[in-house]
C-alpha cells in the first residue's frame, strides 16, 4: 500500500492554537469602532471609484467596440484572484487623477502574475507623471517575487504637453525597458498583449517584453506617422506655419507604422495577430499556461485551512483611536491557517512577536509589534520607565535580527505587522545599543533572498518603520499594505510641533508675548500631519503599495505566500528546516 | 465584591459610569491616561457601582482600586 503525507508533520500538522473568540460585551463595545473603520472603508471606495472613471468614459470605449482596461482584466484574471496595488498612486497630483496604469497580482490560467496595463481611457494609455515609478515597482515585484509579467499594452506614448515629467532622468519612462531587459536576463517572462497605437515610447513598450502578441487594430513602431511637421526653420508659429500645418494635417493620409502587416506579417515579432480584443487575452492565457510553476504539494506543509477565528472580528479588534493598546495576538489569530502560531522566544523581547505560522498550507513568518505596557521591561531602563507596545528596545531586536536570520535560513518568507512608534529613545536606549542594534536588523534582513511583505496596521513611524522592512527594504520588500487605521509619519504631529516650535515658545513666554500665533501655527503643524499620513494621501504619496480592509488582508498575504512559492530560486528542503526545531527545543 | 484595579500608574481621564449605575461585563468604565496612551477599564462582571473611589484628573498607583461593583 502506497502511503504520502506532508513534510514535517509534527511539527507542521497541528501547531499552537492561539487567539479567542470575542464575548458578547466586546462586540458591543467594538460596535463604534467598525464605524469609524467603515467611514474611512468609504472614503478609500470612493478615491478608487474617483480613479475608474478616470479620462474618458468606458461608454465611449465600449461604443467603438473595444474593451477598456478593467474589461480586459476581468477577463483575463481568474476569478476571485485579482488583488490590486497602486489603485491611489499619483505621486505628482496628476490632473488625470491617477498614472495611467493599472497593476496587481492576479491569477492567470491558476499561476500568479504580476499584471499591468495602460489605461486606455485615459489619453489612450500615454506616459505621464509618476508613471514610471509605479511600472518599476511592478517590475521590482515580478523580480521579487519570480513570477512572470503580464503586460497590456496600449501606450501613446508621452504626454507632450509635460513631456519634461516623463521623459528624461534615471528613472523616467525610459527605465522600465531596461527592467524588461532585466527581467529577461534573469529568465522571468514577459507577456504582452498590445491594442491600439503604440509610436515611441509605446513602441518600446510593446517589443521589450518577451512574449508578444497583438491585436488587428494594434501597432508598434520608433515613432508615430502623426509627426507632419519637422523642424520649424522660424522657432516659432506664425499665421503662414500654422496654414501650412493644417494643409499637411488634412492631406495626411498615411497608416500608423509598424502595423499587423508589418510586425506579424513581415518581421514576424509578433508570435499572435487576433482580431478580437478577446483573442489576445486568450493568446496570453494559452502562454501562462507554459510559465513554469510548482504545484503546491511541492511546498506545502499542510492543508490549506481558513483560520479558526473569522476575519471580521479585525474591525473590532484594532482600535481606531491610535492611543488605544490591543491584543496584536488575537489580530494575528485572525490571519493564519486554523489560527496557528509557533512563536519564536515568547519570552524575551516582549514588545515583539516572532513564529511561524502557516499561510494556504505553506510554512511562513510572522513578525510584529506588541502592544500595551510592559512594567519592568526593558531591563536596562533599571525601572526608570516601563517598556510600552509599539516601541522597540535592546531585547526585541536582538531577537528580530536572530529571527529573520534563520529564516534567511530556511527559506520562509516574512509577513511583517507594524503598528510602531519607534526605537527606544535616550542616553540609556543609547548605551543599550539601539541605534546600532536597528541597523543589524537591516542588516539582517538585506543579506537574506527572503520575499518580505509589510502590513502598516495602523502606525508606521520613525526609523522603526524601516526597520521592520518598509517599502524602503527595496531588495525584500515585495509590498507594503496600508489599512484604513494606517497613519505613516516621522513622529506624531503633537511631539513634531513641540519639537520645532517649544523655544519659540520659550522665548515669546519671557518676552510676555501673546503665544497665540506661536499656538496657531504649531496646531497648524499638527493638523498638517495629520492631512498627510491619512490612509489615502499614504497610497497616493507611495508611502504603501494599496490600502487593504482589514478583513481582505488574510487575502493579499495568502496572494504573496503562494506567488512567493509558484517558482522559488532557492529551496530549503522542510525536514531540514531549523526554527521549527528550535522553537520546540 | 468585585473591584476594578488600575492595572498600571497613570492618571484618571474619564469616569464613564456613576454610583447606582447598572453595568454589565466588559462594559468600560474609566479611562487611564498614561505613556501617551489610554487604558481603558472594564467590567469583568456585571452589576451596580456601589463605590466610584476616582474622579477624573486623579493620579493613581498601580494596584489601585477604581471602582467597586456589587
Amino acid at each position: 500500500m502506497s502511503r504520502k503525507q506532508t513534510p514535517l508533520r509534527p511539527y507542521f500538522e497541528k501547531m499552537t492554537e492561539i487567539g479567542k473568540e470575542l464575548r458578547e460585551g466586546e462586540v458591543r463595545r467594538s460596535q463604534a469602532n467598525v464605524d469609524l473603520v467603515r467611514e474611512q472603508e468609504e472614503l478609500i471606495a470612493q478615491e478608487i471609484q474617483r480613479v475608474k472613471n478616470a479620462g474618458i468614459p468606458a461608454e465611449k470605449i465600449h461604443q467603438r467596440g473595444g474593451m477598456t482596461i478593467y474589461d480586459r482584466l476581468e477577463y483575463l484574471v481568474d476569478e476571485g484572484t485579482w488583488h490590486p496595488l497602486h489603485s491611489l498612486y499619483n505621486p505628482t497630483d496628476n490632473v488625470e487623477g491617477c498614472t495611467g496604469v493599472v497593476d496587481g497580482l492576479g491569477k492567470i490560467e491558476g499561476k500568479w502574475a504580476v499584471i499591468i496595463g495602460f489605461d486606455n481611457k485615459v489619453m489612450a494609455g500615454a506616459w505621464i507623471a509618476g508613471q514610471s515609478e509605479n511600472i518599476l515597482m511592478v517590475t521590482d515585484l515580478a523580480k521579487r517575487l519570480n513570477i512572470p509579467l503580464v503586460w497590456l499594452t496600449n501606450c501613446s506614448g508621452v504626454k507632450l504637453m509635460e513631456q519634461e515629467t516623463v521623459y528624461a532622468g534615471r528613472r523616467s519612462s525610459g527605465a522600465p525597458f531596461f527592467r524588461h531587459a532585466d527581467l529577461n536576463h534573469m529568465g522571468i517572462p514577459i507577456l504582452n498583449g498590445i491594442y491600439g497605437t503604440n509610436p515611441a515610447g509605446g513602441g518600446y513598450q510593446g517589443i521589450s517584453p518577451t512574449i508578444l502578441i497583438a491585436h488587428d487594430g494594434a501597432n508598434i513602431a520608433v515613432g508615430g506617422a502623426g509627426i507632419v511637421g519637422g523642424m520649424n526653420p522660424k522657432g516659432y508659429i506664425d499665421e503662414e506655419a500654422a496654414q501650412a500645418l493644417i494643409e499637411g494635417t488634412k492631406n495626411f493620409k498615411g497608416k500608423a507604422p509598424g502595423r499587423v502587416e508589418t510586425h506579424f506579417d513581415q518581421t514576424a515579432y509578433f508570435r499572435e495577430a487576433h482580431d478580437t480584443e478577446e483573442g489576445v487575452l486568450d493568446g496570453i492565457k494559452d502562454y501562462m499556461r507554459m510559465m513554469p510553476a510548482y504545484d503546491p504539494t511541492m511546498f506545502r506543509v499542510a492543508e490549506p485551512a481558513e483560520p479558526r477565528l473569522a476575519v471580521e472580528d479585525l474591525n473590532m479588534l484594532l482600535p481606531a483611536n491610535q492611543k488605544r493598546p490591543y491584543d496584536a495576538v488575537q489580530v494575528l489569530a485572525r490571519l493564519t491557517d486554523n489560527s496557528e502560531f509557533m512563536e519564536y522566544r515568547p519570552d524575551y523581547g516582549r514588545e515583539v512577536f516572532t513564529g511561524i505560522a502557516k499561510i494556504d498550507g505553506f510554512p511562513v513568518a510572522f513578525v510584529g509589534n506588541q502592544q500595551g505596557v510592559f512594567p519592568g521591561y526593558p531591563d536596562y531602563a533599571n525601572g526608570e520607565y516601563p517598556g510600552v507596545g509599539g516601541k522597540h528596545y535592546r531585547e526585541g531586536l536582538i531577537k528580530q535580527g536572530e529571527f529573520v536570520t534563520l529564516c534567511g535560513r530556511d527559506n520562509l518568507p516574512i509577513i511583517w505587522l507594524q503598528d510602531t512608534t519607534g526605537i527606544d529613545v535616550g542616553d540609556l536606549a543609547e548605551e543599550a545599543e539601539l541605534l546600532a542594534l536597528g541597523q543589524s536588523l537591516v542588516y539582517s534582513i538585506e543579506q537574506t533572498e527572503l520575499s518580505m511583505m509589510c502590513i502598516v496596521l495602523r502606525k508606521g513611524t520613525a526609523a522603526a518603520h524601516y526597520i521592520m522592512c518598509g517599502p524602503q527594504a527595496n531588495n525584500n520588500n515585495a509590498f507594503t499594505l496600508g489599512t484604513p487605521l494606517t497613519e505613516i509619519y516621522v513622529m506624531h504631529g503633537e511631539t513634531a510641533a513641540a519639537a520645532s516650535y517649544a523655544r519659540r515658545l520659550v522665548k515669546e513666554d519671557d518676552a510676555g508675548n501673546d503665544l497665540t500665533p506661536t499656538l496657531e501655527k504649531m496646531n497648524q503643524m499638527i493638523q498638517d500631519y495629520q492631512d498627510k499620513s491619512t490612509p489615502a494621501y499614504s497610497a497616493k504619496k507611495g508611502f504603501v503599495d494599496e490600502i487593504v480592509s482589514l478583513p481582505e488582508l488574510r487575502n493579499y498575504i495568502k496572494a504573496f505566500t503562494c506567488a512567493n512559492y509558484q517558482n522559488p530560486k532557492s529551496i530549503t528542503p522542510v525536514h531540514q528546516l531549523l526554527l521549527p526545531r528550535i522553537i520546540n527545543g | 465584591m468585585p473591584e476594578l484595579i488600575a492595572p498600571l500608574a497613570g492618571n484618571v481621564w474619564k469616569v464613564l459610569i456613576a454610583v447606582g449605575d447598572k453595568v454589565e461585563m466588559d462594559d468600560e468604565v474609566i479611562i487611564l491616561e498614561a505613556l501617551k496612551m489610554e487604558t481603558p477599564i472594564y467590567c469583568d462582571d456585571s452589576g451596580t457601582v456601589t463605590e466610584l473611589r476616582v474622579k477624573e484628573g486623579d493620579a493613581v498607583e498601580e494596584g489601585a482600586v477604581l471602582v467597586v461593583i456589587d
